[in-house]
């Protein structure tokens, strides 16, 4: 399970983040808030799943959307959301999730949430294997 | 100094964005002893001759004595730092319009910020 750390005037505390149970052919929506000021102009909004490591941060599936940014003449929040497609690409398992705005050179990066994402094994299709009988009785 | 006409003041925005229109006032005092005409008009210094003009949709009035009537004009943004200049004109006796006093104002270009990026934070990820 990931967490957050806040901090506050008593020192750190731990927000623990609840973790999301997705299968292939979910989508994975992601939320994000982002400040922003100057003109209007279009960005992508991008989110990736995938480990996070010690050489960076390892990409198994993302889904990007261009955003209309307004135009700001101070610092303003505005929120917008991405959808991820969960495929068959990406193998059951915990991974972390981050999201940026921008493209190779990131205007923003988001800090990336750890343990986030379960990806559930895909359920096989229906099969029977065997029948037999229990019972036998007049009726 | 003005005779009749004298130019108390312009208001107008000290900037703006180019291509965007200018509302401005011209406030202009009847200095003589008794009601005269008296006329507002302008125009815009920003390198380009003839300086365009400002436009007043009701640019004269009849203005007892001593009071300020108020003209209003407006224009569209030049891509430049602009002056205007805005002149008053009495009605003479003789049945012409007289150039009587002249006033500046200038108005700034408003900076445009680029578009910066401070932060995103992830609010919520669902399964849809």
């Amino acid at each position: 399970m990931g967490a957050v750390y806040l901090t506050s005037q008593y020192g750190m505390i731990l927000v623990p983040l609840a973790n999301v149970q997705v299968k292939p052919g979910d989508k994975l929506r992601i939320t994000c808030r982002y400040s922003h000021i100057g003109k209007a102009e279009n960005q992508t909004l991008y989110a990736a799943i995938g480990n996070s490591g010690w050489a960076g941060f390892d990409e198994v599936l993302h889904g990007s959307k261009t955003i209309s940014v307004p135009e700001d003449s101070a610092w303003d929040y505005h929120e917008e959301y991405v959808d991820i497609s969960i495929t068959t690409a990406i193998s059951a398992g915990f991974y972390d999730l981050y999201a940026k705005i921008g493209g190779t050179i990131p205007e923003a990066i988001s800090p990336t949430l750890h343990d986030v994402v379960e990806v559930m094994a895909e359920i096989p299709d229906s099969e029977f294997g065997e029948i037999s009988i229990t019972n036998y009785t007049k009726v | 100094m003005a005779y009749y006409a004298d130019i108390v003041e312009i208001i107008a925005p000290g900037e703006t964005k180019p291509g965007s229109r200018v509302d401005i006032t011209v406030r202009i005092k009847n200095t003589y002893s008794s009601p005269i005409g008296i006329m507002a008009n302008g125009a815009l210094e920003y390198g380009v001759s003839p300086w365009p003009g400002i436009v007043f949709p009701n640019p004269s009035s009849n203005v007892n004595a001593g009071v300020t009537h108020s003209f209003s004009g407006y224009f569209t943004m030049p891509e430049k730092r602009t002056t205007i200049h805005a002149y008053s004109y009495y009605y003479g006796a003789d049945g012409s319009w007289h150039l009587d006093d002249e006033m500046t104002k200038t108005i700034d270009i408003t900076e445009e910020i680029e578009s910066q990026f401070g932060s995103i934070e992830i609010l919520s990820y669902a399964r849809r």
